[in-house]
């Protein structure tokens, strides 16, 4: 007999059962509903479309627990753990539905007690339990002996961690002393029947041990919604909040950036909490602190005062702190003076400057917040409403904006058009057509050491035999420094200006050396009306390789070590191509760095920063990098963007051990291994 | 406040030496193809000082330009970095002349807009470098001027200037109105930001001639011009490196700053 159909001083136990039960969810579901407002203060944001692809993304997530399991290294195994607690968790959860809600509840023990159902299952719950009990000691060794980087041992998350574990404790109880207390001698579910065996054993009064399984059923059943009422109010909300998160994540390419609609007024990007999108304020309840963006975080990993960990928490302690004066409507004067600005007293300005987008916090984020575009839309404020910004970021901006690059100074050196000079190029002119463009991008224009990259590529194309055409001196720049940095008008006009630009000369297929312009080109401009192919040369030159236009004879006796750049690698997922080309090189001989693939380090010229000055005192983080490749013991560091190149030659040259290690472009590397008759050029 | 900041459209500074190539008998700079003219430094400055103003004290801002058409694009600059209005002075006779004919063109330009409190010139052109037309302006107007600020300010109905100096700088006042030619000291200029870009993007900058602005021809003629250009050439450039060297860096340093020393 269930403990609720027995009366208590003269009180119907249903009664208890229900009106605790209310109270809980009544607490409960009037947090949520609080959290749900808040998240409605946001900006509007389309991200109900695709649906149904939406909700197989969230199941292929969430139910084999993909999210955690993809984040496993052997150094970090912690996603294991999680799964188990989570599919054990989860059938404790539809237990408490079934033999608490239905069986209590509803009085339908008779009908469940005694089943072999009931046997099984509660069989499987006690594996689940141990399971369960496994990881908890794990996670607890973890937070308070081991104390990884990427975890602060949190009060928070000891409570939690003894309250599952009381949980599968009393699970067990209940079973054990109903057993005891109903004379009932099992052998299924094993835990429970060796509780009741011990407790027979003892002697104990059958009043007794009734009054002690009634006991211990109504605590368990008040842990059980005490739990309810606890979680929406702790870092836990990510129980039932990210697997909303996964549904609405972005199903195209991973940085998603609003563009800003030009008539608008006043204020641009983010200087309250509610300038952001919903979406980035439930991004903010679904943060688990697991500190996997922390620790992966070049920013942080160099010293800087930037964690995107602490972004997230800080701007969720902001929301919960300022929502309930903004959803009361009360902006009056002093409340608003005294309360904290979100540029500064949440967010540092030196945190906003200090990424550099590569995108590491994202992969890693198991719950697919999207903090890079957070920081955007902060930068955006201060560069569009407040003026705010570096220094050295103003310089490269209004360079951007008046001479179309953001390499402020190096014209005096170089124009443009300078590296086609004697060239024999298909250069476009006005009313010319081409199916095919290369784009070569400022920095692989503009920069000595890059242009000569720029030249190789120019000589493997025509040993190639493929037909491209360039602009020369009419290129200009994708935008994309200037979108990163938050100068998203100057990134529109020179979106609106490209496109225009593509369209009058027919493109249809655009070559890109450089992943940032390969990714604005290719995931961003569509946003503006320009759908072209747009193709990486790694993936041309592999593909080339494929069907034997290029053919790599030359031995290069050397050890290479590949740099997977950001924005070709973590945000658009060509990490093969670039490793297949150097695996055509006859003999090659090719070091795969710790981190790498789509757990590269930034080289730290990503976001603007090739030009923004890094944050004084701490490392850089192209030293950083350096570690990396010198702990492969190669002498070659290959990367496929012009940044990494950049930032590659000025570590190596302020390490000085330009004996030991050099830094190469991959199609340099393509060149060098063509045979000699192939690669004719000039 | 009402100001008016006059702005030239020159040569990007920024281009390689060696593309810098000049025409020496007509006596005239041959612009490299491919690289858009820009606001000349020291001007940008100008109207930075302007919206500074305009952003303590309101009002508005005029920006002239004597240029070809193509200036239109610096002065959507200085809207777009938060100035109201502007105009191109664009006629035949408006080419060619020297620091006063183009003082006389500005001045009537100025005269035609009126009610100012304030007008504002770069230091000097960062092509030709004269430093002579805001001075010379100012005559025409017949108000005070003050060269080479750094900083400026607006107290009680009366300008306070910081002028730079070669050893620091002097603070002078000068009644309303007055002319103010203005230095790189008085800091970067902002970044054109928000609304004011589109707002730009869209101005449409009216063309005045000799005739709008009520230009004499007697003054534009080049015979009365008090100024003539003899000749252009392109200063050779001759680079010598020498290493300084010393046993420990501290000697180095010393040998470094005797050699500075005698050359100095």
């Amino acid at each position: 007999m269930s403990p609720v159909s027995a009366t208590y001083w003269g009180i119907p136990g249903y009664a208890i059962f229900w009106v605790l039960f209310a109270v809980a969810f009544g607490l409960f579901a009037q947090r949520l509903y609080f959290l749900f407002r808040l998240m409605r203060l946001g900006k509007q944001e389309n991200r109900f479309d695709r649906i149904g692809q939406r909700i197989k993304t969230m199941l292929v997530e969430v139910v084999p627990q993909w999210c955690n399991l993809k984040t496993v290294t052997r150094k970090d195994l912690a996603g294991i753990g999680h799964a188990m607690l989570f599919w054990g968790f989860s059938l404790y959860l539809l237990s408490y539905v079934i033999f608490i809600g239905l069986a209590g509840g509803f009085g339908l023990s008779p009908v469940i007690e005694g089943t072999t159902f009931e046997i099984v299952y509660s069989s499987i719950l006690d594996i689940a339990g141990v399971l369960i009990t496994v990881a908890l000691i794990w996670a607890a060794i973890r937070r308070y002996v081991v104390r990884p980087q990427r975890l602060e041992p949190s009060g928070e998350a000891g409570i939690i961690l003894i309250l599952v574990f009381v949980l599968m404790a009393l699970n067990v109880s209940v079973v054990g002393f109903g057993y005891a207390a109903h004379n009932i001698h099992a052998s299924w579910p094993p835990l429970g029947a060796a509780l009741a065996g011990y407790l027979s054993g003892t002697g104990l009064a059958q009043g007794t041990l009734e009054a002690t399984y009634r006991g211990v059923w109504w605590l368990h059943y008040i842990v059980i919604i005490g739990f309810m009422v606890y979680i929406p109010r702790s870092k836990h909300l990510h129980i039932l909040v990210s697997p909303v998160n996964i549904l609405f994540k972005p199903l195209g390419p991973k940085v998603v950036l609003e563009p800003i609609p030009l008539e608008e007024a006043e204020s641009f990007g983010a200087s309250k909490i509610q300038d952001f999108s919903w979406k980035d304020l439930l991004d903010l309840y679904t943060c688990a602190v697991c500190g996997r963006c922390h620790a992966s975080c070049p920013a942080q990993l160099s010293g800087k005062s930037l964690s995107p960990r602490e972004v997230v928490l800080n701007l969720k302690e902001h929301l919960l702190e300022a929502g309930p004066g903004l959803l009361a409507g009360k902006a009056e004067a002093s409340s608003e003076s005294q309360a904290k600005t979100m540029i500064g007293d949440v967010v540092t300005e030196e945190e906003i400057w200090a990424c550099t987008t590569c995108g590491a916090c994202q992969e890693e984020c198991p719950v697919s917040i999207e903090h890079i575009r957070k920081i955007i839309d902060l930068r955006r404020n201060l560069v569009l409403t407040q003026g705010k910004m570096p220094e050295s970021a103003q310089l490269m901006l209004a360079n951007m904006q008046s001479r179309g690059h953001p390499w402020a100074g190096v014209q005096s050196l170089r124009l443009r058009g300078d590296w086609t000079t004697g060239l024999e190029l298909k250069i476009l002119a006005e009313g010319d057509s081409a199916d095919t463009l290369f784009w070569v991008g400022c920095t692989g224009a503009l920069i000595e050491r890059n242009v000569e990259a720029t030249l190789a590529m120019t000589r493997v194309l025509k040993a190639a035999g493929v037909d491209f055409a360039v602009l020369g001196d009419a290129e200009t720049c994708c935008g994309d420094p200037a979108r990163r940095a938050g100068y998203e008008f100057q990134f529109q006009i020179m979106a609106e200006q490209n496109i225009e630009t593509f369209k009058s000369h027919n493109i249809k297929e655009i070559v890109t050396t450089c992943p940032h312009c390969y990714n604005t080109i290719k995931n961003e401009y569509p946003r503006f009306g320009g759908d072209f192919k747009v193709v990486h040369y790694t993936q041309l030159i592999a593909d080339l390789i494929r069907q034997g236009k290029l053919k790599l004879t030359e031995e290069l006796n050397s050890i290479l070590t590949y740099h997977d750049p950001c924005y070709l690698g973590r945000y658009n997922s060509v990490y093969q191509e670039p490793r297949q080309v150097l695996q055509a090189i006859p003999r090659t001989n090719l070091k795969e760095m710790e981190r790498s693939k789509n757990k590269s380090l930034c080289c730290g010229g990503g976001g603007g920063l090739m030009w923004i000055e890094e944050q004084a005192g701490t490392t850089k983080i192209n030293q950083l990098r350096l570690e990396d490749v010198l702990k492969t013991g190669a002498d070659t560091v290959v990367t496929a963007c012009p940044y990494c190149l950049q930032m590659f030659e000025e570590s190596i040259e302020s390490k000085d051990i330009k004996d030991s290690l050099q830094a190469r472009d991959l199609v340099e590397l393509v060149e060098a291994a063509m045979k000699q008759s192939q690669s004719g050029g000039e | 406040m009402n100001i008016i900041v006059c702005v030239k459209q020159v040569l990007d500074p920024e281009i390689p030496p060696a593309k810098f190539k000049i025409d020496p008998e007509a006596k005239q700079v041959i612009p490299p193809p491919g690289v858009p003219p820009v606001i000349s430094l020291f001007d940008e400055r100008a109207v930075e000082a302007a919206c500074r103003l305009k952003d303590k004290h309101g009002g508005t801002i005029t920006v002239l330009s004597l240029g070809p058409g193509k200036a239109a694009d610096v002065v959507k600059h200085a809207v777009a970095m938060g100035a109201d209005e502007g105009y191109i002075l664009q006629d035949a006779a408006f080419e060619d002349l020297d620091s006063f004919g183009i003082a006389y063109v500005l001045g009537k330009a100025i005269q035609k807009i009126g009610g100012y409190d304030l007008v504002l010139c770069g230091r000097q052109s960062a092509d030709w470098g004269n430093s002579q037309v805001g001075s010379i302006l100012a005559e025409i107007l017949g108000i005070p001027v003050i060269t080479l600020a750094g900083d400026i300010e607006a107290v009680d109905n009366k300008l306070k200037v910081k002028r730079i100096l070669k050893d620091g700088y002097e603070v002078l006042e000068a009644p309303m109105p007055s002319l103010v030619t203005v230095s790189n000291e008085i800091g970067l200029p902002r970044l054109p930001a928000g609304v004011r870009i589109m707002l730009a993007a869209r101005k449409q900058v009216p063309v005045w001639t000799a005739q709008d602005i009520g230009a004499e021809p007697a003054q534009l003629d080049r015979a009365n011009a008090h100024t003539e250009v003899t000749g252009l050439s392109v200063p050779t450039r001759k680079t010598e490196c020498e290493i300084v060297t010393g046993d420990t860096p501290g000697q180095a340093a010393e040998n470094l700053a005797s050699k500075l020393a005698e050359l100095l």
